[in-house]
């Protein structure tokens, strides 16, 4: 038996091995939240509040939005790009945080006028009247008055601000116990998760949810207290919070997907067994990055429905977790920078396109309307990206790059 | 000699079919051990059930020292519990680096708190560059692995296995696809390993269970038909009628 020539021991350390800071290995990072940073500083400057006054405040609420679906793409990324679980549940979270902190919002605003009218009267008023008189208020368009159960901590900022991260988290967690422990994977995770919004969807969208049914929660761009503050300022505060929670959020997901941890889940995405065999709870790291990554979603949500000043049921509508998806596979799954770019550029073409804006492309014999013809756009660029790019335009950045630093 | 791994008369069937049928089997300590039979015999669902991924009808496996039950455990307990297995096809992570492979097999806490906080500690790198010497990969360790030969990918896979520190290997078909030389240095690690902890090695190729040199168990049917050195079992004339005589 032969034994096979060893190479000699004296050798230059294997190339591996060689140690580099966290920015170092991923220059994503500091190119993004610089850009970020740049782009906050640009609205701030053209804002009507602070600036001037080129940017409209819608369009700056338009542009917060924006922020916040990047946050959810984010989470998505993570979630699907990384660890291969395609959730097509994850605006469900999103939306599950919009209403947590829309109950704040209503309530205290609601109180306030409450107040303010009774204020008027002989006697002043009980708490219990108060307490009525913002019950009829809320819940009269639902034929109710009585304040449910769900918002006996509406009056608190913070206890709702703790249910933005709770219940969503929460959610993910039982569901995400359930699914993975009986070993769910693939389409028919998928499919779970589209039914979970759905069920969520149609729960909210009866009357006696407790959530004012079809009419959701509105008014939420009133934040309590800052009643004298026009919403010009209102409107920079939460793209200011929309980008610095991103630009957290984005430092907080390159951390987790750059280590060892982050080798693992993208283990668990390319051969959940191997993994398996090596060791590993895939079932416990599955949960504990839906879970996450519904936080994430939910504290999302948060910000973005005080833009949008209105949430109802429609908004955790099936439909709208699957444009997510489709938002992070044009972008680019497994990088980051790929979420964010597919959110920002299908979110704010979708609002162009449908707001009205977009001119009419006259063929001859028909004339493509954009708020018609949108979807089908999407669709067919959609296919395409899927067919020629399947890394998205995230891929095609990466090649780009590679070419520039050969 | 200790035993490390003893599996009592396990029954298995899917479907009706009786894949694994009455089997005991053990093995020792520091033990090299050879599985060959036709295909159907049971080989792979053999490796499925003592790695926990599929559960026999019947029958108990005790592994260890303290003779630890190992049919209630999850693959991931019994993988940690020092059973590492290598499939058949070449399973490697091939969208990462060789290093990270070896870095995700190496053996260390395993909990995801664990592995968030992680930092290569200087053992884990000498260990890693002993290993990566070890399968012929040094100079490959920053390549995908996705991109390595199909030989390479089976010696890291190898690699990997080793890099747990498991005191029983399941090596499945370890030299498929491998040319002559990668097959003479393949049966040297295996050899190698196998001084300190059990090695499974299910093949197909005589020639090398032959190189191998070490006692044969031939399955039939999901049942041990010989056992013995592999002169022994190619001169029965029972293996020779149901596999050889093929």
């Amino acid at each position: 038996m032969e034994m096979p020539v060893k190479p000699p021991t004296v050798q230059p350390p294997p190339v591996g091995f060689r140690e580099r800071s966290f920015f170092a290995r991923n220059p994503s990072v500091l190119i993004f939240i610089g850009l970020l940073a740049v782009f906050t500083l640009a609205v701030t400057l053209m804002s009507e509040a602070l600036g001037t006054g080129f940017l409209s405040t819608s369009f700056i609420k338009t542009l917060g939005k924006t922020l916040c679906l990047c946050l959810v793409a984010i989470a998505m990324d993570l979630v699907w790009g990384y660890c291969g679980i395609l959730s097509l549940g994850h605006f469900a979270f999103f939306g599950l945080g919009g209403y947590m902190i829309g109950m704040w919002l209503m309530y205290e605003r609601t109180k306030t006028i409450v107040t303010g009218s009774l204020a008027n009267a002989e006697l002043p008023p009980t708490p219990e009247e108060v307490r009525d008189a913002i019950g009829t208020q809320i819940f009269g368009v639902v034929g109710g008055s009585e304040i449910p159960w769900v918002w006996a901590f509406a009056d608190s900022l913070l206890i709702q601000l703790a249910l933005v991260v709770l219940v969503p988290g929460l959610l993910a967690l039982v569901f995400g116990w359930l699914a993975f422990r009986s070993r769910v994977t693939g389409v028919y995770l998928s499919i779970l998760t589209q039914a979970m919004t759905l069920a969520l969807s149609l729960y909210l969208f009866q009357n006696d949810s407790g959530l004012r049914g079809n009419n959701g929660l509105s008014g939420l761009q009133n934040v309590p207290g800052a009643e004298n503050v026009p919403q010009s300022v209102i409107s920079l505060w939460f793209f200011w919070a929309s980008a610095v929670v991103l630009a957290l959020c984005y430092l907080l997901a390159a951390w987790l997907v750059s280590g060892k941890f982050g080798n693992i889940i993208r283990g668990i995405r390319d051969d959940e067994a191997r993994v398996r065999f090596l060791g590993y709870d895939v079932e416990v790291y599955k949960l504990l990055v839906f879970t996450l990554t519904a936080v994430i979603a939910g504290i999302a949500g948060a910000l973005y429905y005080p833009q949008a000043g209105i949430i109802n049921p429609a908004e955790v509508a099936p439909i709208a977790s699957i444009y997510l998806a489709v938002w992070v596979a044009i972008g680019g799954r497994g990088r980051l920078y790929g979420a964010v770019i597919g959110a920002a550029l299908v979110s704010l073409l979708s609002s162009w396109f449908t707001g009205g804006q977009a001119p009419d492309l006259p063929l001859g014999f028909y004339t493509v309307q954009w708020v018609d013809w949108w979807l089908v756009l999407l669709g067919f660029s959609f296919v395409l990206v899927t067919l020629f790019a399947p890394q998205g335009i995230g891929g095609l950045v990466d090649r780009l790059v590679r070419k520039a630093s050969p | 000699m200790t035993t490390l791994l003893e599996v009592a008369s396990v029954s298995v069937s899917f479907d009706g079919f009786k894949a694994i049928n009455n089997l005991s089997f053990e093995i020792g300590e520091a033990e090299l051990r050879a599985i060959i039979g036709p295909n159907g015999a049971g080989k792979t669902t053999f490796m499925d059930i003592v790695t926990g991924k599929t559960r026999p009808d019947e029958g108990s496996i005790t592994w260890g020292e303290r003779i630890t039950p190992l049919l209630r455990m999850s693959e991931a307990q019994i993988a940690r519990a020092g059973i590492g297995r290598k499939f058949q096809r070449p399973t490697v992570f091939e969208d990462q680096s060789v290093f990270d492979n070896l870095m995700i097999a190496l053996k260390n806490a395993r909990s995801p708190l664990a592995t968030l906080f992680y930092h290569a500690t200087k053992d884990d790198k000498a260990k890693l560059a002993a290993l990566a010497d070890e399968i012929n990969l040094s100079d490959q360790l920053r390549r995908k692995a996705g991109e390595l030969s199909h030989g390479q990918k089976q010696w890291l896979e190898i690699g990997m296995l080793l890099a747990q520190d498991p005191q029983l290997l399941l090596v499945d078909e370890p030299a498929a696809g491998m040319t002559v030389a990668e097959r003479e240095h393949t049966t040297d690690i295996l050899k190698e390993a196998a001084k300190t902890r059990a090695v499974i090695v299910v093949e197909h190729d005589m020639e090398f269970v032959r190189r191998l040199d070490c006692k044969v168990t031939v399955l039939h049917e999901g049942s041990v038909l010989a056992e013995g050195t592999i002169d022994h079992v190619t001169q029965d004339q029972r293996v020779v009628d149901v596999y050889l005589g093929r």
